[in-house]
C-alpha cells in the first residue's frame, strides 16, 4: 500500500454505483467536514472516475471496479457510509497534516 | 427544498416485515404508489441491495435502484418507511427505510439532512421513533 501525503490532496472522488444513495450521503458529509480546506469532493459513478480525483473514496464491495476504472490511482475503501474509520483517517490527515494509506 | 420529494403518502409508520427484501418491496410500493417509479424499479432495488448493503447505519437503510435503472425513475422521490418490530438487514437491525428513486440531484439536500441526522444519535432516535407523519416531515424537508 503507497501512501498519499495529505498535502496533494485537492480533489476527493466519492465513487458509487447508481450514485444516488449513499455515496451521495457520504459526499455531503465529507464537504461539510472539510470545508474551508479547500479540498473539493464529488461523487461520480465507478466507471467514470475524473483523471485529476487525487484520492478515490469507494465502498470495498466496489473497490476492484473503481482499481480497474481508475489504474493506480490512490483508493480509500470504506465499509460504512457513516463513521467509517477510514474516513475518519483520511478526514484528520487533512486537516491536521500526514499521510494516507491508499 | 422541494416540496414534491417527499409526498406524506410515502410515510408509513407502523409497517412490518419478515426479511430485508420483504421490506425494500415495501419501500420499492410506495415509491410506485405515488407515481415515482415504474414496477421493474422495485426488482432494481433487490438487485442493488444484493450487490451492496444500502445499510447506513443508526438503525437506518437507504434502499435504491441501479445506475441501470434510472429509465424507470419518473421522477425523484423518496419514501420513509419504518418497521417498529425490527428487519434483519445482513445482520444488522434496520427500523427505518429511506427509499430512494432520483433521475438527478433534486434528492441530495435531503439525503445530505438524514445524514446530519444519522451523525446525531438522538435526532436519529428521534426519526426512528416518530410516530406522526408530520413528525417525519418536519425532520427530513
Amino acid at each position: 500500500m503507497a501512501g498519499i501525503d495529505s498535502k496533494d490532496i485537492h480533489k476527493i472522488i466519492v465513487a458509487c454505483d447508481a450514485g444516488m444513495g449513499s455515496s451521495v450521503m457520504l459526499a455531503s458529509t465529507l464537504k461539510k467536514q472539510l470545508k474551508g480546506t479547500g479540498v473539493t469532493v464529488e461523487h461520480t459513478p465507478v466507471d467514470s472516475i475524473p483523471a485529476d480525483a487525487d484520492v478515490v473514496l469507494c465502498h470495498s464491495g466496489l473497490a476492484a471496479r473503481a482499481r480497474a476504472a481508475a489504474p493506480g490511482k490512490p483508493l480509500v475503501a470504506f465499509q460504512i457510509f457513516l463513521g467509517d474509520p477510514a474516513v475518519t483517517k483520511l478526514v484528520d490527515a487533512i486537516k491536521n497534516g500526514g499521510t494516507v494509506d491508499a | 427544498m422541494r416540496d414534491d420529494l417527499l409526498d406524506p403518502r410515502a410515510v408509513l409508520l407502523h409497517e412490518s416485515a419478515p426479511d430485508r427484501d420483504a421490506a425494500i418491496r415495501r419501500c420499492g410500493r410506495a415509491l410506485v404508489e405515488v407515481g415515482a417509479v415504474a414496477e421493474p424499479y422495485v426488482e432494481a432495488m433487490l438487485d442493488r441491495e444484493r450487490t451492496i448493503s444500502t445499510y447506513v447505519g443508526e438503525e437506518v437503510a437507504i434502499p435504491h435502484g441501479t445506475a441501470a435503472s434510472k429509465e424507470d425513475v419518473k421522477r425523484d422521490a423518496i419514501c420513509v418507511v419504518r418497521f417498529p418490530g425490527g428487519v434483519d438487514w445482513d445482520g444488522e437491525r434496520v427500523t427505518l427505510c429511506v427509499g430512494i428513486a432520483a433521475k438527478g440531484d433534486g434528492h441530495v439536500p435531503l439525503l445530505a439532512e438524514l445524514a446530519e441526522i444519522l451523525l446525531d444519535p438522538d435526532r436519529a432516535r428521534t426519526l426512528r421513533e416518530a410516530t406522526q407523519v408530520s413528525q417525519i416531515m418536519k425532520e427530513l424537508t
